[in-house]
């Protein structure tokens, strides 16, 4: 089952993107008309400036995962382990960011607000950042991590929690330059990472909340 | 040979091992223990365990990342070349984009903050519904290394 997933996998995202770049790409393309320069200097400006965010996202994610490997590891186990949940608590969590951010913007006025809202800003970049690498790595270690003891000691490069990271941000990051698809799977992928990384603490597997036991006497 | 003298030996087994060479009973239940404890644990291949995610984790192939680094960043470098755009130009794009989310903020609070008693009401109550199901969520331990 796996095999064939691995065979399909990207069987499926060419394919896709060859579909959804004559559907969405501009007149010139596969479709009669003509493609003006206008068009190709707007595309190119696109792919340009998802390239660089992807050289920033590639930096961000080695340097991360060479400060705390083991972390975004336990977060890419716990996304295998239980996807739905980590999927249900990134969209609840999003949902909640918006709107806690609503009800700090309406405390401006109070003085109250903005520091919160700083805050709360910073606790979700963060929360993003983490999550998307901790998909890297769990992209990375499904479609190229070794399945058997025997596999692994005969790869010499396509081990580590490093370059299972690189590989997602190469695989992901190729999707992201598919038009309309991409976007929709990387903001997908954003709502696994946010789940996930406040589903695990942030890789720190602690509790979020202490719980409360009466003292046994 | 008496209960009373196996029982003694029962209680101190070294102290009174001198029971044994007059207890058959006594001397055959010893035997089936030393043979129980004599027996090697059974042998376990570790090749046939799965294979845990910590495995050849620390290794770090640094020409493979290096290279795919600086390949990401060269075609980036010259995609935004081509482009006739610089990566500062990428930066005032993420600014701008903030900025865009940062009006759409502040023009849902205010939309709240002119809304009817009833509708804040109701913001403030879906606004509780969420966080106390975000609360909920977080309570449930995280179960990636015992799957």
């Amino acid at each position: 089952m796996r095999r064939m997933l691995r065979l399909f996998l990207p069987l499926t995202v060419v394919a896709a993107s060859l579909v959804t770049a004559i559907m969405a790409g501009p007149p010139g393309f596969g479709r009669g008309g003509a493609l003006t320069i206008g068009d190709a200097t707007a595309m190119l400006q696109k792919t340009a400036v998802i390239a660089a965010l992807l050289a920033v996202w590639m930096f961000a994610a080695v340097a991360l995962t060479l400060l705390s490997g083991r972390e975004i590891r336990y977060s890419s186990v716990e996304m295998r382990a239980s996807a739905l949940h980590c999927f249900a608590l990134g969209l609840v969590a999003i949902t909640s960011f918006v709107l806690t951010a609503i009800v700090f913007s309406y405390l401006i006025p109070y003085h109250l607000g903005v520091p919160l809202l700083f805050a709360l800003g910073v606790f979700a970049i963060l929360t993003k950042i983490y999550g998307t690498i901790a998909v890297f790595h769990a992209i990375g270690t499904l479609i190229a991590g070794a399945r058997t003891r025997d596999q692994l000691a005969g790869r010499k490069w396509l081990r580590g929690d490093l370059v299972m990271v690189v590989i997602g941000v190469v695989i992901l990051g190729a999707i992201r330059l598919i038009p309309i698809v991409g976007p929709i799977i990387w903001a997908l992928a954003s709502v696994f990472g946010i789940g996930t990384a406040l589903a695990t603490k942030f890789g720190r597997r602690e509790p979020w909340f202490l719980a409360y036991r009466a003292i046994e006497s | 040979m008496t209960d009373q003298a196996c029982e003694k030996y029962l209680e101190d087994p070294e102290a009174n091992s001198a029971h044994l060479r007059t207890c058959a009973k006594c001397n055959a239940e010893a035997m089936a223990l030393a043979e129980k404890a004599d027996d090697a644990p059974p042998s376990i291949d570790l090749d046939a365990l799965p294979l845990a995610p910590w495995e050849g984790s620390s290794h770090r192939a640094w020409p493979l990342v290096l290279g795919t680094a600086a390949v990401v960043a060269i075609v980036a470098l010259a995609l935004l070349d081509a482009a006739g755009m610089s990566p500062l130009h990428v930066v005032e794009g993420s600014l701008t984009s903030m900025e865009v989310l940062r009006t759409q903020l502040n023009r849902a609070a205010t939309s709240l903050r002119s809304a009817s008693l009833g509708a804040q009401v109701a913001f403030g109550v879906a606004f509780l519904l969420v966080n106390g199901l975000l609360i909920a969520l977080l309570r449930r331990a995280p179960r990636g290394i015992d799957a």
